[in-house]
């Protein structure tokens, strides 16, 4: 009887241990794993008061910068970039007519894109607009090989009059959201 | 040979590194003599033994509370990234992780003491490696799905970010003493030395997008984040070297590690067993209490600090002077400076995962007597000592200190004794890996030579890919009884 006992429990710890099976695997499944966030962040605010815009002269531009953008370009972001928008939202509460140019510049100072906003004076509303890059929108060659933006605001009205709206600014708000391919 | 050991080595000493550490199939099964590392003050019958070296006691176990391997991996139709989506990314909290934990004893050797025989005395030296990730829940998440479109709000905490784990080799020493017949306690000493550890367990912080209060959206950043390596970058160094020589020289250093040479610290084990009545037996231990004071080969990496932006803002007229066109890389600096990222090689203490045992056994069955070369004339209570019983049940809890809190594990045994030749044991436990866990165990002794092998979960082996846990212990042992 001892014997027996014996014989089945090391006979089936032996099957246990030693004839354990496994369903087939597949291991190069992992090749095909796709890993493709959806990054939001902004990217550039401008405000400027009335009495700012008022320093300008006619017609002129109010406020002109060149800022360094190299958010896209960087290799490890160009390559990984698959589509996305970028939001603008423009916002007037001053009694000018304002328009806003974004150009987007590569290093070689070449105007590769531009996006303008003819916003009329208070009350106008907020602009909004979404701009959208990748297979269903433009080409995500003007993001990556853009180095620079170059922002201009321009006062299309006089240089006196002061809106009724209490603290009247202009606002330039954008921000982006985009898809990547990280694996 | 040359070419196979180093992988097996680091199979043994690697993959095995994620077990469960909980050795409830070991626990009180006295007749082996490694019974006594996870109770020192298990009762011993044996005059001495020696286990043979290497193979006296290896142990192997992995375990994953979550995902299993075939749940990823199975051969289907499925699409790998669904699979992830919907089998970890959508299930696993942060307190699941994947563990690893093997031993491999390098020797261990017992014997009686001649002028005290109710003393048992026991040494040797064990190389361990255990490894526990808990599953970085809002990492993943943020790796997989970014703080776009529905993440935005939603924060994503840094503290998810829990890892440890240590390779160090373990010499002992221990003494089980019989204080009466009812009575026997024990207590181990231990001197480790680290072949490398590192941690990463008391991240704090978060990182959240929302609606920006100016801009159109609002990041910020709050951390307190490190990783403390210790004995890594030595291995790592050999490597990048690549020369004729990289694998002599791992050889050397893991060697120079694992012979003190390497980060030490101190430890002890203490433990007992108390019969309440002739049948029934109470026992507990509390394992590796001890510490390593990291101060070699140290690199520590944090990451502490807060940082808000809502992109690159510019304010008329306050910001009109400023013409800087570099303002992005200004932004990048800005951030950078509030929320630095640092090196450094300031030495720091890991604490070895403490483990506790405690035991209920029933014993019943008498069976003929064992006087006869069974160690009586030491553990000898009277004509109902329980080692004349053939069956024992019981239960057993299991606690382990980890990261994230305490682990605990369930058990219930029977355990058959055939003679002295001849024992099994067989166990139900519940932990936070299986519901399903049926162990069993056996003990065989031809003459002086002593075998043991136990495997838990053993349905899981029908599917071991699907198992949530697995593990395996073999040793051989030469035992010689007392004699008189």
């Amino acid at each position: 009887m001892r014997r027996y006992l014996l014989h089945f429990v090391c006979a089936s710890l032996f099957l246990s241990l030693s004839i354990s099976c496994s369903e087939e695997q597949n291991f190069d499944q992992f090749d095909d794993l796709e890993v493709t966030p959806l990054l939001a962040s902004s990217i550039l605010y401008i405000e400027s008061t009335e009495d700012f815009i008022n320093t300008s002269s006619v017609s002129g531009a109010f406020y002109s910068q060149t800022v360094n953008f190299d958010a896209f370009n960087e290799q490890f972001v160009s390559e990984r970039l698959l589509e996305g928008i970028i939001i603008y939202e423009v916002e007037n509460t001053t009694s000018k007519s304002i328009n806003f140019t974004v150009e987007f510049l590569d290093e070689a100072d070449n105007v590769l894109d531009v996006e303008t906003f003819s916003i009329d004076p208070a009350p106008s509303g907020v602009l909004t607009r979404e701009v959208a890059y990748g297979p269903a929108g433009k080409s995500l060659d003007i993001l990556t090989a853009t180095s620079t933006l170059r922002v201009t605001g321009s006062n299309l009205s006089d240089t006196t009059s002061t809106s009724s709206e209490p603290e009247p600014k202009f606002i330039f708000k954008s921000g982006a959201e985009f898809l990547f391919q990280l694996k | 040979m040359r070419l196979v050991l180093p992988p097996f080595m680091a199979i043994l000493f690697g993959l095995t590194a994620s077990f469960g550490q909980n050795k409830q199939l070991l626990y009180d099964f006295y007749e082996i003599p490694q019974s006594l590392m996870v109770n020192p003050g298990v009762k011993t019958m044996e005059r001495w033994h020696t286990g043979i070296p290497l193979i006296s006691g290896l142990s192997f176990q992995a375990a994953t509370s979550g995902v299993t391997v075939n749940d990823l991996f199975a051969n289907d139709v499925i699409d790998f990234t669904t699979k992830v989506q919907e089998r970890v990314l959508n299930v696993m909290s942060r307190r699941d992780d994947f563990s690893s934990t093997s031993q491999i004893e390098g020797f261990n050797v017992g014997f009686r003491g001649k002028n005290r025989p109710d003393d048992y005395y026991s040494f040797g030296m064990y190389g361990e490696t255990d490894v526990i990730v808990y599953w970085p829940r809002d990492l993943a998440i943020l790796a997989f799905e970014g703080n776009g479109g529905p993440n935005i709000g939603r924060s994503f905490d840094l503290g998810d970010l829990n890892v440890r784990g240590e390779m160090v080799n373990v010499f002992h020493f221990g003494i089980n003493r019989k204080m009466s017949n009812t009575l026997t306690v024990g207590a181990r000493a231990k001197l480790y030395s680290s072949v490398f550890q590192f941690q990463s367990i008391n991240n704090t912080g978060s990182f959240v997008t929302t609606q920006g209060e100016d801009n159109i959206y609002r990041s910020a950043i709050v951390a307190d984040m490190e990783l403390q390596t210790a004995g890594v970058e030595g291995f790592v160094d050999v490597l990048e070297e690549d020369t004729s020589t990289t694998r002599k020289d791992l050889t050397s250093l893991f060697t120079e590690r694992t012979l003190l040479g390497g980060n030490l610290g101190l430890g002890f084990d203490v433990g007992f067993s108390y019969n309440i009545n002739p049948q029934t037996t109470i026992t507990a231990s509390i394992l590796d209490m001890g510490f390593i004071y990291q101060s070699k080969d140290v690199k520590n990496y944090t990451l502490s600090g807060s940082a808000i932006t809502e992109g690159i803002t510019v304010f008329l007229p306050e910001d009109v002077n400023d013409l800087d066109n570099d303002l992005w890389q200004q932004l990048v600096d800005d951030i950078e400076e509030s929320l630095p990222y640092e090196e450094n090689d300031t030495g720091y203490i890991s604490l070895r995962p403490v483990k506790a045992y405690g035991s209920i056994r029933y014993d019943f069955g008498q069976g003929e007597s064992r006087n006869e070369n069974c160690g009586c004339a030491i553990n000898v209570v009277s004509a109902s000592n329980q080692e004349f019983y053939r069956n024992s049940i019981g239960g057993q809890i299991f606690l382990i200190k980890r990261p994230r809190g305490i682990q605990p594990a369930l058990t219930g045994f029977y355990q058959k004794r055939l003679g002295r030749a001849f024992s099994l044991k067989t166990t139900y436990t519940l932990d936070k890996y299986s519901l399903t866990n049926l162990g069993l165990g056996l003990n065989f002794q031809a003459g002086p030579v002593n075998f043991y092998i136990l495997g838990d979960n053993l349905l899981g082996y029908q599917n071991i890919a699907d198992s949530h846990y697995a593990s395996l212990q073999f040793g051989f042992n030469i035992i010689s009884w007392n004699d008189n």
